[in-house]
């Protein structure tokens, strides 16, 4: 099929008035979940999700997709105006977004955010589109080993670069991945854990464990201590952002989209540190240097543009591969599963019009985050006085709904609960959720390329060493051992 | 945010803990969990293609963490993060607790009440206890929410919401 015929295939599933609806009021609900602190564009996406199942899968995939865009510019709302940021990405927005605010220009810091951001999006959509096709042709050659040494790798990534400790990383993925086991073995049929409940032979549903991972913690944590989200809002003050302004800041914008994109090509590492790293790069180029961390408005534009030059990059692993980048694009996974599809290189062959419908369904995404973010900053005041203390009841009644609707079964009910706890356990003791969630949804994956490379070798471990592509993927997977490990060591000689 | 949720111990006890709780998850799996609750058939040709191997693999990785933990509780420092530190208020306990007891309920309720009445008790109960300002708002919406998803569940999405013995709804 040509690029034409799929571009035309792709427009005949995405232009209706439901997808570009659904795309619009995604964004709509992303960019208000992101900027209400504590709720953040994962907690926006997993309770989003359960509204997808009556949808076209075109039509609730956009949804996902506009959620996560949205919350992830949302997030950024709060960072500026009430030092807390939406989502962790925004940490980085703060440094300059803040002093800003302070001095009276969280409008001027604002502005300058959306256009960072959109920028951003279309840089990351482009990339998006240029290397998935690529990616998933180059994906078709694997077979089981190389998709067991991918996975691998990425686990390990996940695990390594999420949270202050590998360790616990990589104790909170191989919980996940332990979690993962539950449910009939997959070539022998046999029961693994399931205490002979029918309830729990086809595994644990993922959308209790992902609901009950991300949403629940927060509504424990605000029984542990209602009144932890009370802060201070300030005022928009009468500064804009100008055309001037975003001229000035625009190498660092444009640098900052391409930290973001190839930072989120790699699965795991997320929308945090490349906001850290590209606003440090911005810092040490700028000429204005000394101003950063005090409100150089470039600062937040460096900030903005490599946490928004994620959001499509993470997209390359989660289609051409199947492996999600991160949280958010491991739930959007759950949304194609539902619908299902698997996400992957065989579905640039099978649904090749679903993948173009998507790739034109982002690229007006950054429009639209543009319109809806530029009368979001002017209504922020109304979404910071939303009272945290009804919301997180009607976040609990939602999840139970949610929940319920996917297999209609109150057994996953109870699920997402115990998980719950065990969420805010992870919490309390600084244990990453990501990699236990990630570690979940590949866990299956991994165990069954695995065994499947047993079975063609007749239990020959080197098939795992088969090629190049396994080469290349267990020397990335050692590479990064190597660096995390050194990085502890130099931040245990500090 | 993450940073205010968390437990006013030193890193050193966070790792400590963490360490000892791995080994015995790791323990308690290769010891009662795998051989109790995995069934294996007798005829698998090769270790590693059996069912247990798998979890087999993931509790010793798990107690290797666990001693990786415990290694490195040893360097961690045994000063509280004063960012980290809050005061342990038996309020939050009970409050815990109470949301423990409302989710146990929910389970119960939700076959017999249905899911609207359960949700809108849940909403009531919940908003109170995490001590709602806005307490007119918070009965108004623990009436509305719950019949705007019903709604939106039952009659767009056509799921079959739990309709309970007592009160049934259109």
């Amino acid at each position: 099929m040509s690029f034409v015929d799929s571009l035309m295939a792709g427009l005949s599933v995405v232009a209706s008035f439901e997808a570009f609806f659904a795309l619009f009021a995604g964004i709509c609900i992303g960019v208000v979940g992101g900027a209400i602190p504590g709720l953040s564009a994962t907690m926006a996406v997993a309770l989003t999700l359960p509204f997808t199942f009556s949808l076209q899968p075109i039509t609730g995939i956009l949804l996902l997709l506009g959620v996560y865009k949205g919350g992830i510019f949302g997030g950024s709302i709060p960072a500026i105006l009430i030092k807390t940021p939406g989502t962790p990405a925004s940490s980085a927005t703060i440094l300059d977004g803040h002093p800003m605010a302070e001095r009276g220009e969280a409008g001027r810091a604002l502005g300058m955010a959306l256009w960072a951001s959109c920028t951003a999006d279309v840089v990351s959509n482009l990339a998006l589109i240029l290397f998935a096709g690529w990616l998933a042709s180059f994906a078709l050659n694997f077979g089981p080993p190389e998709f067991f040494a991918l996975i691998l790798f990425s686990l390990t990534i996940i695990a390594g670069v999420s949270g202050d400790s590998l360790l616990r990383g990589a104790l909170s993925a191989l919980l996940g991945l332990l979690l993962a086991t539950v449910g009939l073995d997959l070539v022998y049929g046999t029961n693994r854990f399931t205490f002979g409940d029918p309830n729990m032979m086809g595994g644990l549903n993922f959308i209790a464990v992902l609901i009950g991972l991300f949403a629940i913690p927060e509504i424990i944590a605000m029984a542990w201590n209602p009144t932890a989200h009370l802060g201070k809002a300030r005022a928009l003050g009468h500064t804009k952002v100008s055309f001037a302004d975003y001229r000035r800041s625009f190498k660092s914008i444009i640098r900052g989209s391409f930290i973001g994109v190839f930072l989120g090509s790699i699965p795991g590492i997320g929308a945090a540190p490349s906001a850290f790293l590209s606003y440090s790069e911005a810092r040490r180029k700028s000429p204005n240097k000394e101003n950063f961390g005090k409100g150089e408005i470039e600062g937040v534009a460096a900030s903005e543009a490599g946490n928004n030059g994620v959001a499509g990059a993470t997209l390359i692993p989660l289609l051409a591969l199947g492996v999600p980048g991160d949280v958010i694009t491991a739930i959007i996974i759950g949304a194609f599963m539902i619908h299902g599809l698997q996400p992957g290189p065989m579905m640039f062959i099978l649904n090749v019009d679903i993948i173009y419908g998507l790739f034109i369904g982002l690229i007006v995404s950054s429009v639209f985050l543009f319109i809806v973010g530029s009368v979001a900053i002017k209504g922020f005041r109304f979404v910071a006085d939303v009272p945290k203390r009804i919301l997180m009841p009607a976040v609990l009644v939602l999840c139970i709904y949610g929940v319920f609707a996917v297999n209609n079964n109150i057994f996953d009910v109870g699920v997402m609960f115990a998980m719950g706890w065990v969420g805010y356990g992870m919490l309390r003791y600084q244990i990453p959720a990501a990699p236990f969630l990630i570690a979940f949804i590949l866990g299956p994956l991994l165990e069954d390329n695995f065994r499947q490379s047993m079975l063609m070798s007749s239990s020959d471990p080197a098939i795992l060493l088969r090629g190049p592509i396994t080469w290349f993927f267990w020397a990335l997977t050692l590479i990064t051992i190597i660096a995390i490990v050194r990085n502890i060591g130099k931040r245990a000689g500090a | 945010m993450g940073k205010s949720k968390g437990i006013s111990v030193s890193p050193k006890a966070i790792q400590l803990r963490l360490g000892i709780a791995a080994c015995l998850i790791a323990g308690f799996l290769t010891i009662v969990g795998i051989p109790g609750w995995v069934s294996s058939p007798s005829n698998v040709s090769n270790i590693v293609l059996s069912p247990t191997f798998w979890p087999y693999t993931l509790a010793a990785l798990t107690g290797l963490t666990g001693f990786g933990l415990l290694l490195a509780s040893r360097t961690a420092s045994p000063i509280v993060d004063p960012e980290m530190a809050e005061v342990a208020a038996a309020a939050g306990w009970v409050r815990l607790a109470g949301l423990a007891v409302i989710m146990v309920l929910t389970m119960f309720a939700l076959p017999r009440l249905g899911m609207v009445w359960t949700s809108m008790i849940v909403f009531a109960v919940t908003a109170f206890m995490f001590r709602t300002r806005h307490p007119i708002v918070a009965l108004i919406c623990a009436v509305v929410i719950p019949l705007a998803l019903y709604a939106f569940f039952a009659h767009v999405a056509g799921v079959a919401i739990p309709q309970g013995i007592f009160v049934r709804l259109p």
